[in-house]
């Protein structure tokens, strides 16, 4: 449950993280860790790290900047400091799995995990038997929150979920999460399977629907089975998405998982464990639903997210098979 | 797979305003380092630096940049940028053609603007400007939105190899066919963030910097920003070419936050893997631009992964000594440092260089010269243990 | 301040400095390494732990090596503060 408009992740205990980093540790290196630590139990031997992330080092950047303005640039603590890097998630999961392979952070805001998501891609054709930790991670944060509201993207009023997609009024919630996933080009056994990321920026309806046609001719073969939706209860952005379900064939179903997660730089990391989990077999369940028959199979999945009215993505996950 | 040529390069630093201008400094052996004038903080009489000589507000005018959220390292990406794809001789459809890709990286982003995110981020209400500008993808959102990109965009934060992971992913885009233009590089300007951060960690030298010298006493920060323009081989028939981006490798080293291991395994697995993916051996090498930040931990490091690759060292040198640590642009920086070394066919001299470390026993290239330069190394170390090395090859 | 109390708030001041939320002062013996074996704290915390003796005792200890030679455990650093404490 959203509170003060902010979808809040609820942290585990972290035994797999050693007591003496844990105490360092930023809530988006927390929550980073204790997914991929998990993915990494079941595949312990992997080839690198790719880490996706927004948001991830702002708070503890602003943390150490309240020192630097506090004792007036006097002698400073620098554990903040050297938390406040994007790339903190990647360099402590390294630091734990002492994986001495390939390490990288994309921080393109709304698309940093489609362009993690590419990097594994291009490592997986540069090397086709290795296999990488893919991760999307991005944390609410105070301070962060604030700079957001200021700028218009949450709502003004208390929103509750069942009404999130039916407000008409600017701005959405804040959400937060982490997504960590092994990906390789072994299908036994997969989740799913990613065949296609398009991305764009842009404000223009007209170019982004043309786009979404250009992509979909591409993939004309595969039948899409379901269109997964980032609508996010944004009045301002909801154009973007009904002329997505506009471009989709009649009938086949549409859903939305923004009131799950709330909005947030790499959401859509979100939306393709989802699609994994629907691929699996898993049902739809009826709050994710906007319409059409939710029985239908979900083989060919459609993610469709947009952040911040600019930067769009379209991926395409089907079943390994 | 196609070859990745260089056909456009652009830079800003503390050693000069463009290409050229840097070109002539590293041969002279200029330093860029001294006190800095125009950043606002009280370490600015204490250490020195690597400064563009300009105020933000200045630098925008020149640029033409009227719109106020733009920050001072955007307005560094952006001069930088106009002078690559201009040297590149880009076609307006070719830059704003969906198969040209812009591959950015920083680290500090628009928190050079320090008090007003502060202000910002404990604020109630603000009409400031800034509030969608402190995040590190503000830059290359900006460049975006200003030169109509609509290829794949991209920003990069690794901490010091930040831009050279940039050149790296642009190269594979275009080696995969995923694009057939990338514009990559990355920019860095000085603020009370960053110095604040390094003092902290009692890593910035009072002087200016030593790199691999016995009485080196740590870096000074540098700003600017410095792009490449990579195109596919069969593209740039009749165009001016550089040099070919040969190799790449990434390694994470593994050890700790923020010093890099006794033995450099990361930085010795980053170079490995840039012969690797060059096809090269480590005697085919002609000169290693470092990173040399003249930390102790990083030179001690660095010089013992250089001598478990290379049991006789080429000519090496650290334009940190010129310039100061660009931090994200460093990678890029560097990057067109190397170019120079190969479309010259010459080394410059490291600087400020004077006693021997016995126990890293190297030295590094003391006098300008011309040299046969077919192959450069180019290395980025960066907190968090992001290792990453590239290989520029004449083309 | 007696010593034990000052061995006391010192322990309190580490924990809560260096977020050692799962210690309590009763936790860290006072010949205790505080570095390596025992507490097991790194560089990073040896440059928080000179400043936490910056802000709470006004000592200041410019070189970081030098301020390893009085980090060795809560012994040294409590007779380190007796000696330089400015407040």
């Amino acid at each position: 449950m959203p509170v003060n408009n902010k979808l809040s992740v609820i942290e585990p205990g972290y035994d797999d993280i050693p007591k003496n980093s844990l105490r360092r540790m930023g809530k988006s290196v927390r929550i980073g860790m204790g997914v991929a630590l998990a993915v990494i139990k079941q595949v312990p031997v992997f080839n690198g790290i790719i880490i996706g992330t927004g948001n991830g080092g702002m708070e503890d950047s602003i943390i150490f900047l309240k020192q630097v303005v506090e004792y007036n640039e006097g002698l400073l603590t620098p554990a903040h400091f050297v938390q406040s890097t994007s790339n903190a998630v990647a360099s402590q999961l390294s630091l734990a799995s002492v994986n001495r392979g390939y390490n990288i952070t994309h921080v393109h805001r709304g698309l940093a995990f489609e362009m993690a998501a590419i990097d594994a891609a291009m490592r997986l054709l540069e090397n086709p038997e290795h296999c990488f930790l893919l991760g999307g991670v991005d944390e609410i944060s105070g301070y962060n929150y604030r700079l957001e509201y200021l700028d218009g993207w949450y709502k003004k009023e208390d929103a509750l979920i069942e009404d999130l997609y039916n407000t008409n009024t600017p701005g959405t919630i804040a959400g937060e999460g982490a997504v960590a996933m092994m990906v390789s080009n072994e299908k036994e056994n997969a989740a799913a399977r990613v065949l296609s990321i398009v991305t764009l920026h842009s404000s223009d309806p007209i170019e982004v629907q043309q786009h979404l046609l250009d992509f979909l001719e591409q993939h004309n073969g595969l039948d899409i089975s379901l269109l997964l939706s980032g609508e996010n209860g944004d009045n301002r952005t909801l154009h973007f998405y009904e002329n997505a379900e506009k471009l989709i064939k009649n009938g086949i179903p549409v859903a939305r998982f923004k009131h799950m997660c709330g909005e947030y730089p790499t959401a859509s990391s979100f939306a393709l464990w989802l699609a994994c989990k629907l691929i699996a077999g898993e049902p739809l369940p009826a709050h994710m639903l906007k319409k059409g028959d939710p029985r239908a199979a979900h083989k060919n999945i459609l993610i469709y997210n947009c952040h911040k009215n600019l930067q769009h993505s379209f991926i395409f996950v089907s079943a390994a098979d | 797979m196609s070859r990745v040529l260089i056909t456009g390069i652009g830079v800003i630093s503390a050693i000069g305003w463009s290409a050229a201008e840097n070109h002539i400094a590293l041969k002279n052996g200029a330093c860029g380092i001294g006190l800095p004038g125009y950043l606002h903080s009280r370490y600015a009489e204490t250490f020195p630096a690597g400064e563009v000589k300009i105020t933000t507000e200045e630098l925008k005018s020149k640029l033409g940049l009227t719109d106020a959220s733009v920050t001072r390292t955007t307005a560094l990406a952006v001069h930088a940028f106009n002078e690559a794809i201009s040297d590149a001789a880009l076609t307006s459809n070719q830059l704003t053609s969906g198969s040209t890709a812009l591959i950015g990286a920083t680290t500090v982003g628009g928190m050079c603007l320090t008090d007003e995110l502060y202000r910002d981020a404990n604020a109630v209400s603000t009409d400031s400007p800034f509030l969608a500008s402190y995040d590190c993808s503000s830059v290359f959102l900006y460049v975006q939105r200003h030169y109509n990109i609509k290829g794949l965009v991209n920003t990069i934060n690794t901490a010091c190899s930040s831009s050279a992971n940039a050149i790296g992913y642009g190269a594979r885009l275009i080696k995969l066919g995923l694009a057939n233009k990338a514009i990559v590089g990355g920019a860095e300007s000085l603020s009370k963030f960053t110095v604040n951060g390094f003092n902290a960690l009692h890593i910035l030298s009072p002087e200016i910097c030593r790199p691999f010298d016995a009485n080196r006493k740590g870096l000074n920060l540098g700003e600017g920003a410095a792009f490449l323009v990579l195109e596919r081989e069969e593209d740039v028939i009749g165009k001016k070419v550089y040099a070919e981006v040969k190799g790449y490798g990434n390694a994470s080293d593994a050890f700790h936050s923020s010093s890099l291991s006794d033995d450099g395994e990361g930085p010795y697995a980053a170079m490995q893997g840039a012969l690797a993916s060059a096809k090269l051996q480590a005697a085919d090498i002609d000169f290693i631009n470092a990173h040399g930040t003249a930390t102790e931990n990083n030179d001690q490091v660095e010089g013992k992964a250089m001598l478990r690759i290379f049991s006789k060292p080429p000519p090496f040198a650290s334009t940190k000594s010129n310039t100061g640590h660009t931090l994200g642009a460093s990678g890029a920086i560097e990057a067109v440092y190397s170019i120079f070394n190969i479309a010259n066919q010459e080394i410059y001299p490291a600087l400020n260089f004077t006693n021997i470390d016995e126990s890293i026993g190297l030295t590094p290239a003391g006098v300008y010269k011309k040299a046969a330069i077919k192959n450069v190394m180019s290395n980025s170390f960066g907190f968090g243990g992001n290792c990453t090395s590239l290989i520029f090859s004449k083309a | 301040m007696e010593k034990a109390e000052l061995k006391q708030t010192l322990k309190k001041q580490i924990i809560e400095f260096l977020n050692l939320t799962s210690l309590k002062p009763d936790d860290i013996k006072d010949d205790e390494p505080l570095f390596g074996e025992g507490l097991g704290l790194d560089s990073i915390d040896s440059l928080e732990l000179i400043v936490l003796l910056n802000r709470e005792y006004g000592i200041l200890i410019k070189d970081p090596k030098e301020g390893r030679k009085v980090l060795v455990d809560v012994n040294t650093m409590v007779d380190y503060i007796e000696q330089h404490r400015t407040k």
